[in-house]
């Protein structure tokens, strides 16, 4: 095992994932989900993440639908799934995403399409650049771990 | 619905009152399998289900005694509420506890948490923490 690459790549990685919480990708909440990660579970928060991206996608798909037509919006169904984004994203802490759920629920509880359809194009462009993300942190963990090294624990203040 | 058999986790202040069989109820797979995970991490074991229906059906199974639910209050095309009542109408009102998991602090839903006889309410989203320190209050004060 190469130490110096792998203090590289795990000073790589530390920076990485100190610099998403700082850019207000991620909170505290995700800081939760790696502590439930462990050697018998170590694919655990990759696992989580990609649940939580197929639910983005399904269930932006579905309000696209309901906001589809402006003479037959159904903003009942917009508004449960919203909550369902907003629930989700905040179990996993995915910040700006659950951010824009907040905005997106107040359009639609006074039935604003627009302001709806907006939010609708925000969130999809969150959540994606969410997932390009943690791909690049998945890609340094992997990294590191081929290089023969564990991955940091991470106290994030 | 999972039935999950983790190995109990050494935990610092560990004693037996975690050991115990529970149930989570939540509608989505990211917060089902969050809560599971957690759950397992402080050393339950746990069945995930996604209705009410499984949910009382698991509890009826006598090979299991699971001892807490743990039920996530907002989801959507099911009444987390109704399934306490059910609960509570089937099992009575010393077993299993009830720990409703909600988004919201209003007051009415801890007065209505209590009409329905949910022993204990955690605010999401959960920490680890929070999770711990909560399920063994309620198992000890059931205990009591």
């Amino acid at each position: 095992m190469n130490t110096v690459v792998v203090a590289q790549l795990q000073r790589q990685f530390q920076e990485y994932l100190v610099s998403l919480y700082q850019q207000g990708f991620l909170d505290n909440q995700f800081t939760e989900l790696r502590k439930l990660q462990d050697e018998g579970t170590p694919d655990f928060v990759a696992e989580v993440v990609s649940l939580f991206f197929d639910d983005c996608s399904k269930l932006i798909n579905s309000m696209s639908r309901s906001l589809g037509r402006p003479e037959s919006v159904d903003f009942k169904q917009v508004d449960s799934g919203v909550h369902q984004l907003k629930g989700s994203s905040s179990s996993v802490g995915a910040r700006r995403v659950k951010n824009v759920c907040i905005s997106f629920k107040e359009c639609c509880d006074v039935q604003n399409r627009e302001g709806c359809l907006r939010c609708l194009q925000q969130v999809d462009y969150e959540y994606k650049m969410l997932k390009t993300k943690l791909e690049d942190l998945f890609n340094l963990e992997q990294q590191i771990l081929q290089a023969g090294g564990t991955i940091p624990q991470i106290n994030i203040n | 619905m999972l039935a999950g058999k983790a190995p109990g986790l050494q935990h610092p202040n560990s004693n037996s009152i975690l050991r115990g069989l529970i149930i989570t109820l939540a509608y989505d797979d990211v917060n089902r399998t969050v809560t599971k995970r957690l759950l397992e991490k402080i050393g339950c074991e746990v069945t995930a289900v996604s209705s009410g229906f499984e949910c009382l059906s698991a509890l009826s199974n006598v090979e299991m005694p699971y001892r807490v639910v743990i039920l996530d209050l907002q989801m959507p095309e099911m009444d987390g509420f109704e399934v306490a009542m059910k609960i509570r109408k089937f099992y009575g009102y010393h077993w299993p506890l009830i720990i409703a998991l909600t988004a919201s602090t209003e007051d009415h839903v801890r007065e209505r948490c209590l009409q329905m006889g949910v022993n204990g309410m955690i605010q999401k989203p959960v920490l680890l923490h929070v999770m711990d320190s909560e399920l063994r209050r309620a198992l000890q004060s059931a205990s009591e």
